[in-house]
């Protein structure tokens, strides 16, 4: 994989006639409306649910259209990974998707062993990651599910931040015959991609060119690093901003290179800050190019029922948190380490 | 095949797959010994295979939930042809393609990787529904432990294949009354065990393990339910066939140090028979 994609950030949202405008409506019914598309072009795509159905928009999207191809395994999501397990070594793609805390880290074995150690082809969403499951809160609100599925062999680890993404991902994992976890943002987000904007695993995506610090994100953050790289860009600090998709693969080549031009890098995330990208970011750089990394997200704690802008300034992760990290290294990466 | 047939190659297995599993130094003794006469009839009288082509898609599948007890199933599958009978010796050792525990990857016929107990079911469940949608009429058998069945997520999978009618689902449980720790009474009842499958929607049989014509009849009659999975509750004997390790609490992984165990462990066995490798 060489260099990176030429990506075409949009400039605005005007609104089409269509019904391709999927950034008007929220992520999960992009899933939903996609995952019916898949299964109209391929008839062994699946969807499974274990009674989510209607937080994952699949209800009535997919039970009503297709409901051959809809698998309500009720509250059981240990054996909805094995039932997918199965369907998938009969040669059937399924999408098995719930909340990221159930999806993951209430089922860790099973999918390890009856999906990754198999390598059974299933498909694994965790929908509404981190601090978006707010009205939820701290028994809901998973911070580990990038930590925990990275350190699977034989799984990646996917994390789209708009919608036309979003369905350039589960394109890809359709055609594709590899385990692989989601995240899947319930939120409607602003458009960043074009419509058929290019998905590859092994490569970063460059939203913003800049030499003063590298700012990498994924997924629900990634609309709001952009939004530091264009506020930082008036005040003269250039931000070399990457997003990436897959935390899993990691494209290592493409920090490499931004990091040897910008000398500092700041990682941000709504994870815990251990485990998910940022520590794949320091692992990549402490090997190969060390440089001064910090690390925004979760600081290693358990969520709690509140708003995004309440646990951003809790946990130092907001638009500010991030503008004030950048200013920070880019000023002190002369520094010795 | 005769009954007396039947006996030769089931004592044949347990003289084949003891000694194959003495040569690691230790292994699932118990568990394997409880399942000859079941595994023999599924792969010898029941199952429709095609060892030349493992994956042809009308095959019969079977799932060995309860996976540590691997090395019954490689020795069928040896039998059978799926692979040369000198792999035997290789189980448990370096490189292997026969691990302890079922390696859907590694061994030609495996179906399904199963060793953290309680997930071979729900596979089972998948792949039973697959063939439904299909419209396939090959059967899906699955093979699950009493200890095993402490797991949650056979229930999980009990109610699953009873709400998604899978009369393509014949599963057999090993009831062999013995778990790691102890009796299956003392660590964790499962009685009435029959009753609970009963009530979670199966049509339930109940069969001694060992009886060739018990398992073989059953198996049938449980063919020809439909519209609810079936469950076989086999009642068996944890070490069967060695007086070594017969009905013993402590045989469920024997250890095997030294040449006088195994000397010791091999001439507990009922018949002597020439090894094929």
């Amino acid at each position: 994989m060489q260099g990176i994609q030429s990506i075409n950030i949009a400039v605005n949202s005007e609104e089409r006639e269509d019904m391709s405008n999927y950034h008007d409506m929220e992520m999960r019914v992009v899933y939903a409306r996609t995952l019916k598309e898949l299964i109209e072009r391929d008839p062994a795509v699946y969807c499974l649910e274990a009674d989510l159905g209607k937080a994952d928009a699949s209800i009535p999207e997919i039970s009503k259209h297709h409901p051959g191809n809809f698998i309500n395994c009720g509250v059981q999501e240990a054996n909805m990974i094995g039932v997918g397990a199965g369907l998938a070594k009969e040669g059937k793609i399924p999408f098995c998707a719930t909340f990221t805390a159930f999806a993951t880290r209430r089922c860790y074995d099973q999918i390890t062993i009856s999906v990754a150690y198999a390598n059974n082809n299933v498909k694994i969403v965790g929908n509404s990651p981190g601090i978006t499951q707010g009205p939820n809160g701290g028994t809901h609100m998973c911070f580990q599910d990038l930590s925990i599925m990275r350190a699977m062999p034989n799984m990646h680890v996917y994390s789209p931040a708009d919608a036309n993404e979003l369905r350039s991902v589960m394109f890809h994992m359709a055609a594709s015959k590899q385990p692989t976890y989601m995240q899947l943002v319930r939120l409607k987000m602003p458009k960043l991609f074009e419509e058929g904007a290019p998905f590859d695993p092994n490569q970063a995506k460059r939203l913003h060119e800049g030499k003063d610090v590298t700012l990498v994100a994924t997924g629900f953050m990634t609309r709001f690093a952009l939004d530091v790289a264009r506020l930082l860009a008036k005040e003269g600090v250039t931000v070399d901003l990457l997003h990436y998709p897959s935390v899993k693969p990691f494209d290592a080549k493409t920090l490499i290179e931004s990091a040897q031009k910008t000398g500092t890098v700041v990682t941000v995330e709504n994870q815990n800050i251990i485990g998910g990208l940022g520590s794949a970011v320091c692992e990549v750089l402490s090997e190969r190019h060390p440089v001064r990394v910090k690390r925004l997200g979760i600081p290693d704690q358990f969520g709690e029922v509140a708003d995004p802008d309440y646990l951003f300034n809790k946990h130092g992760f907001g638009l500010e948190h991030i503008a004030q990290a950048c200013r920070e290294l880019s000023r002190s990466k002369s520094k010795k380490l | 095949m005769t009954r007396e047939q039947l006996d030769s190659l089931a004592a044949e297995f347990r003289y084949v797959v003891t000694d194959a599993i003495c040569r690691s130094g230790v292994g699932h003794i118990g568990g394997v010994m409880s399942l000859v006469e079941i595994v023999v009839t599924l792969y010898f009288r029941i199952m429709k295979v095609k060892p030349e082509n493992p994956d042809w898609p009308d095959r019969d599948r079977l799932v060995l939930s309860k996976g540590h007890a691997g090395p019954i199933v490689y020795t069928a599958l040896a039998y059978k042809g799926y692979f040369p009978k000198a792999w035997l010796t290789t189980i448990n050792q370096n490189g292997t393609r026969l691990p302890s525990h079922m390696d859907q990857i590694l061994t030609p016929g495996v179906e399904i990787t199963a060793g953290s107990l309680g997930q071979g079911l729900s596979c089972a469940c998948g792949m039973a529904l697959a063939a439904k949608h299909d419209g396939k009429k090959h059967r899906v058998f699955c093979i699950i432990g009493d200890g095993e069945s402490d797991e949650g997520q056979i229930w999980e999978a009990a109610l699953f294949a009873a709400h998604h009618r899978l009369d393509n689902l014949i599963v057999i449980c090993d009831y062999n009354k013995m778990q790691i720790d102890g009796r299956t009474e003392e660590i964790m009842n499962l009685e009435p065990l029959v009753d609970k499958w009963r009530a979670f929607g199966w049509e339930t049989f109940e069969i001694n393990g060992h009886d060739w014509d018990a398992i073989h009849n059953t198996i049938r009659k449980a063919d020809a339910v439909t519209g609810r999975p079936a469950m076989i509750v086999a009642h068996t004997i944890k070490g069967k066939g060695n007086r070594e390790t017969e009905g013993l609490v402590d045989c469920h992984n024997v250890k095997i140090p030294d040449e006088t165990t195994y000397q010791r462990i091999m001439c507990g066995l009922e018949c002597k028979y020439d090894l094929p490798y």
